[in-house]
């Protein structure tokens, strides 16, 4: 059954329903169910509508997110292919002596994620980007902790949802940028997270869609089809390398990943 | 670009080959093609807008002697010649493997490079290997056959760790878990003097392209099973399958 594109008007109402669930803080019923949104192509454009929106009125973006990169997820939310959504400068909190903080009341039910972050030091604007290409223009990387988030009540999302939704997006830490990072094995390199001093999850590059270099192609290529290049100066995470981790007020989160200096993040 | 009627015919012989799957009989020097036209030829094959990168051939001074040559030859890669951890040998007419080294360029390396440029313009080294597939019988041909063939290309595969610098050691190739292959990182020659030499020749590097700089140890056949390339602790491996 052909379905009919949703016009320019409903786009902009679900981008602000999203925004004042993210601003107003509470949760929304699923678009896919309130909605009727089923497809990515139309999440898509919600999401980079709401990334407009909040553009106007002085959001930053700093790069990109990739998430649904592990096997398990994506069999879970019945995909093949990851999804990726946009880091919004007023969401990052930076660390000081490799500890950062968040105040816990902006969130409304957040969870964490150790992941391996990229510093593109060259733009990326040609077809079919492969991971080596992407290592090759990489001019850094980090341990990151993602806070992820829904603005969607009881997490309960399909595709679509999450898309739309920012993929998720909550906020971030990263820790010292590293060149020596980029020489290491991604693929092996390991990590554990502590949640209040106990060990809690770990995890290795390969989680992240077999290499965490591909899944920057995949994302590299995914915003090339929308006509926009990965740029020089971007950062992106390139997708959890261990199960989430749920927090609460007060939270400590400590993530060491293999060779880096530990990076903590407290829920304030 | 036109081709000459020579160049055409030795052109479509080269394709007739692929197509069908059957090796052909060097004419060595019959085809009244010179190695302008033979780069011609190659260029027909894999166009500027689908040329992702290169791969060095003859790089010693020996085998370029012996092909009456006094300089390396180059070929074309396309996306589709990257292969990744499956592949399937009945896609090739006489495929050989050999250990590699690529690099992958973060800048463009202009025709007039120095060796300093091409230095800063590398991106990354990766371990690779180069699947030969010569149409030519038995890989006897001659320079100007060898080039028009697209200097042997068939595929590549690219390992996926960045040293932090050009590795040293020895490259090795064992298939089935067998050493088949050896050879030093140090027989590859100056990757500078390389990359400048190769920027010439083509006229400028563009960022992201994909040089493969030659073995440093002679070609073997190909068979099906696990094919793994180290050097130091790095390590590549793939699952060839099919005929072979």
């Amino acid at each position: 059954m052909p379905e009919q594109p949703v016009t320019e008007v409903a786009i902009a109402e679900l981008a602000q329903r999203l925004d004042r669930a993210w601003e107003e803080r509470f949760t929304i019923s699923p678009l896919t169910e309130s909605a009727g949104i089923s497809d990515a192509a139309t999440a898509y454009r919600i999401q980079t509508h709401w990334t407009e929106l909040r553009l106007g009125r002085g959001e930053r973006i700093i790069g990109r997110k990739i998430g649904l990169t592990s096997k398990a997820v994506q069999e879970q939310m019945g995909v093949n292919e990851p999804d990726y959504g946009t880091l919004w400068a007023s969401r990052y909190f930076p660390a000081v002596g490799g500890r950062a903080e968040a105040p816990f009341e902006v969130f409304l039910q957040p969870r964490v994620e150790g992941e391996i972050a990229f510093l593109i030091g060259e733009t990326l604007d040609w077809p079919d980007i492969t991971p080596q290409q992407v290592l090759a223009a990489t001019e850094a990387l980090a341990a990151a902790i993602e806070i992820v988030d829904s603005r969607i009540e009881r997490w309960r999302i399909k595709l679509a949802d999450t898309i739309a939704d920012n993929a998720s997006y909550g906020g971030l830490t990263i820790g010292a940028w590293s060149k020596a990072l980029r020489s290491s094995d991604l693929r092996t390199i390991g990590m554990v997270m502590s949640h209040n001093g106990r060990p809690a999850v770990f995890g290795a590059g390969a989680a992240a869609l077999g290499h965490p270099a591909l899944a920057v192609a995949w994302l590299a290529n995914k915003l090339r089809s929308f006509g926009i290049p990965l740029r020089a100066g971007d950062i992106v995470i390139s997708g959890a390398l261990a199960a989430t981790v749920p927090a609460q007020r007060g939270d400590l989160f400590m993530l060491e990943m293999h060779g880096q200096p530990p990076i903590s993040l407290r829920f304030v | 670009m036109e081709l000459t009627r020579a160049e055409d015919s030795l052109a479509t012989a080269i394709h007739q080959a692929r197509m069908s799957r059957q090796p052909i009989a060097s004419r060595a020097e019959d085809w009244a093609v010179n190695l302008a036209g033979a780069y011609r030829i190659q260029r027909a094959r894999v166009p500027d807008a689908h040329c992702i990168g290169y791969k060095l051939g003859l790089i010693s001074p020996a085998k370029q002697r012996q092909m009456g040559l006094d300089q390396p030859i180059y070929g074309r890669i396309s996306r589709a010649m990257i292969r990744e951890r499956v592949i399937n040998l009945s896609d090739f007419v006489q495929p050989r493997l050999e250990p590699e080294l690529a690099v992958v360029l973060r800048r463009p390396l202009p025709a007039s490079a120095e060796p300093g440029m091409a230095v800063r313009a590398v991106g990354g080294i990766f371990l690779g290997v180069d699947i030969l597939d010569s149409v030519w019988a038995d890989y006897r041909f001659s320079a100007v056959e060898v080039i028009a063939d697209n200097a042997s290309g068939g595929g590549f595969l690219l390992g996926e760790r960045v040293p932090d610098r050009m590795p040293d050691g020895e490259l090795r190739l064992y298939l089935n878990g067998e050493l088949r292959a050896a050879g030093p990182v140090a027989a590859l020659g100056n990757l500078a003097q390389q990359l400048c030499w190769l920027a010439q020749a083509v006229g400028g590097l563009a960022a992201g392209q994909i040089i493969f700089l030659g073995s440093p140890a002679p070609a073997i056949p190909a068979a099906s099973g696990v094919l793994e390339v180290m050097l130091g602790d790095d390590i590549v491996q793939a699952q060839l399958e099919g005929a072979g």
